[in-house]
């Protein structure tokens, strides 16, 4: 009698949680949903989201929005056929579009270009005041990010390989625990750590640097072929609110750091700081031949891609790299210039 | 986890009606079902990877697995192994921390699990705390561990022996509150002090089911060793899935599962002869 009663319980309580989750608003079931992942690096992406433009341009469609914490667990989503829209770093985009992985996602608009917010600093008391001081030291960076590709792209502009030095694969958080402790000589890792890190360190390279020097990493925004192919209008006007974001970004800097700040949880002061140490583009800039380029004429983004899969091929992390024409085949570029402007 | 699902092979079938070529029989079955099911395993692999209903990032082909296995194993066209690390120096690495962080969780779990075991406010007082730590995922606290003790070994270990201690003091206190009462009072009537009694009497009924409790703390341990290598665990198996699963490298992923699945598995049987050697009076008190 006694175990009836709790089997029972149990089933109700079972059907009782089940029957209730905690999921968004606004979740309309005969309405189309367009499924977009985005991170919490600060971006235009983030004032689209807080400021419901892509709702409110698309009444016809439910936007679901996901956000991700690395662009390994994009691309893995995209594969799973899960995201018709996507933000990731352009480490992780080369390596979606080389083999084997050769996700059928293009780059659709570029989020920001690193600066620096991303930085290789040397803690103080290190007697480290240049790069090639670095031999034999330790250096912290998050492996596979754009600050693992900008540490390698920095040491071997000054002839120095990997192995020269002890790399330490760490997360910011865990950087700045391990410069505290005195256990790392230097590390390369990106704002909110990196301004701590600075309190008691020198840069010794920003990514600002080291995009003038032909080694940018970048922020990117990607869209599924199958969804581009199918809802064109819609790819414009996402475009579109994403040109809007980066507008307000460069014309109404406190007003983008309010949106920002709203969903990353930092203070609009600190927002603000990381959005003037980043690169942001205006609309004209994205659709320029140095990034996007224009209609039938990809731009130079599909050279820093293929530097980019080189660059995990050399890693050994893909079998071998992807020919250049393969990456400007998967800038999305239709419209451009125009359609970022009406 | 590595629980008992099977009984011991000795208890397996009826030895009075064997007969010499029955016997020999049932050993070949035995020892045919889990090569078959690891033949059926590896069909189903192929026949799915064939069909492509899945991206090759999901299912890759086993040929593509054992090419990673064998390109992590041996040094390549310059290319040592994993990141710099053959399989085994990966394997070896996460071993030894595995080792150390056991002897140290279990020894302490065992103490403190004869402690509660045999003083009723030791085990009010700790009981709780015992629960506490039981309930919590590694990864929750393996930040802080970060913090206290640096990106080396110590916090690795620090998990590991953390993650053992638990199972190992549960086991040990519900053995040792067990001991059969009526040998306990024939031996203080024959006159046993106090410590005679948990040494000859209730340590020797606890240890079957203490042993129970070591397999467990290993099996925690070894289920950790992804999360206690996740900052800087390179050389170490956990560090190697990560890493190649931050590059979506499925295949190499594989070879890591295979390589921690196939050797927890090699150390539970190992601790299962031991244990058999040790307690050869499990079942029989």
């Amino acid at each position: 009698m006694k175990l009836k009663t709790f089997v029972a319980a149990l089933a109700a309580t079972t059907l009782a949680v089940a029957g209730c989750s905690v999921d968004q608003p606004g979740q309309e079931a005969n309405k189309p949903t367009i499924r977009v992942g985005y991170q919490s690096f600060p971006s235009g992406d983030l004032i689209v989201k807080n400021n419901k433009w892509l709702e409110d341009a698309l009444p016809d469609y439910n936007i679901k929005w996901t956000k991700f914490d690395s662009g390994a667990d994009v691309n893995t989503a995209f594969i799973a056929k899960e995201l018709d829209f996507g933000a990731l770093g352009s480490s992780p985009v080369a390596r979606g579009l080389s083999a084997p992985l050769n996700i059928p996602y293009k780059v659709a608009f570029v989020l920001d270009v690193a600066g620096d917010n991303e930085a290789l600093v040397a803690r103080r008391g290190t007697e480290i005041n240049a790069i090639p001081d670095l031999r034999g030291k330790r250096i912290a960076t998050p492996f596979a990010s754009t600050a693992h590709y900008s540490l390698l792209a920095a040491l071997s502009q000054n002839g120095l390989s990997a192995n020269d030095v002890q790399l330490v694969d760490l997360q910011p958080q865990a950087i700045l625990a391990a410069w505290e402790r005195g256990d790392i000589d230097a590390a390369y890792t990106w704002l909110p750590t990196l301004d701590q890190l600075r309190k008691s360190g020198a840069d010794l390279i920003t990514s600002r640097q080291l995009a003038k020097d032909g080694k940018p990493t970048l922020d990117l925004a990607a869209v599924s072929d199958d969804f581009a192919s199918a809802h064109p209008e819609v790819v414009d006007i996402w475009r579109r609110q994403e040109a809007r974001a980066l507008d307000v970004i460069k014309n109404d800097p406190t007003a983008a750091a309010k949106s920002i700040a709203a969903e990353i949880g930092l203070s609009p002061d600190d927002v603000a700081g990381q959005l003037k140490q980043g690169v942001y583009l205006t609309a004209a800039e994205v659709a320029s031949p140095e990034w996007l380029g224009t209609d039938g004429k990809p731009g130079n983004i599909a050279a820093n891609l293929a530097s980019a899969s080189q660059f995990l091929a050399d890693q050994k992390q893909i079998p071998s790299a992807a020919p250049l024409t393969t990456f400007q085949q998967a800038i999305y570029t239709k419209g451009l210039p125009g359609v970022l402007s009406q | 986890m590595f629980v008992d699902i099977t009984p011991d092979e000795s208890q397996v079938g009826s030895p009075t009606a064997a007969a010499a070529g029955g016997k020999w029989r049932g050993r070949l079955i035995r020892a045919a079902l889990p090569m078959l099911s690891v033949v059926v395993f590896f069909v189903v692999w192929q026949i799915a990877a064939t069909t492509g209903i899945w991206n090759q990032t999901f299912v890759p082909y086993p040929s593509t697995v054992w090419q990673a296995f064998i390109d992590v194993s041996t040094t390549h066209d310059g290319v040592r192994g994993y990141a710099g690390y053959l399989l085994w120096e990966h394997l070896y690495m996460t071993l030894r921390r595995v080792l150390a962080g056991v002897v140290i969780g279990v020894v302490a779990g065992v103490l403190l699990g004869l402690l509660m075991g045999s003083i009723g406010w030791v085990r009010r007082l700790l009981e709780p705390w015992l629960t506490f730590l039981r309930a919590l995922p590694p990864l929750a606290y393996f930040f802080l561990l970060v913090i206290w003790l640096g990106i080396d070994e110590a916090p690795k270990i620090t998990l590991l022996a953390l993650a053992a201690l638990p199972p190992a003091a549960v086991a040990t206190t519900a053995a040792v509150v067990a001991a059969p009462v009526g040998l306990q009072e024939a031996a203080r009537a024959l006159g046993a002090s106090r410590r005679e009694v948990i040494r000859d009497v209730v340590v020797p009924s606890a240890l079957p089911e203490t042993f129970t409790g070591v397999r467990l703390a290993v099996g925690m341990a070894y289920s950790s060793v992804v999360a206690a290598e996740l900052f800087n665990g390179i050389p170490g198996i956990g560090g190697l899935v990560k890493d190649a699963s931050n590059y979506n490298n499925t295949p190499v992923v594989l070879v890591g599962i295979f390589a921690i699945g196939i050797s927890g598995l090699i150390i539970d049987g190992l601790l299962r002869a031991i244990e058999r050697r040790a307690v050869p009076w499990r079942g029989n008190i």
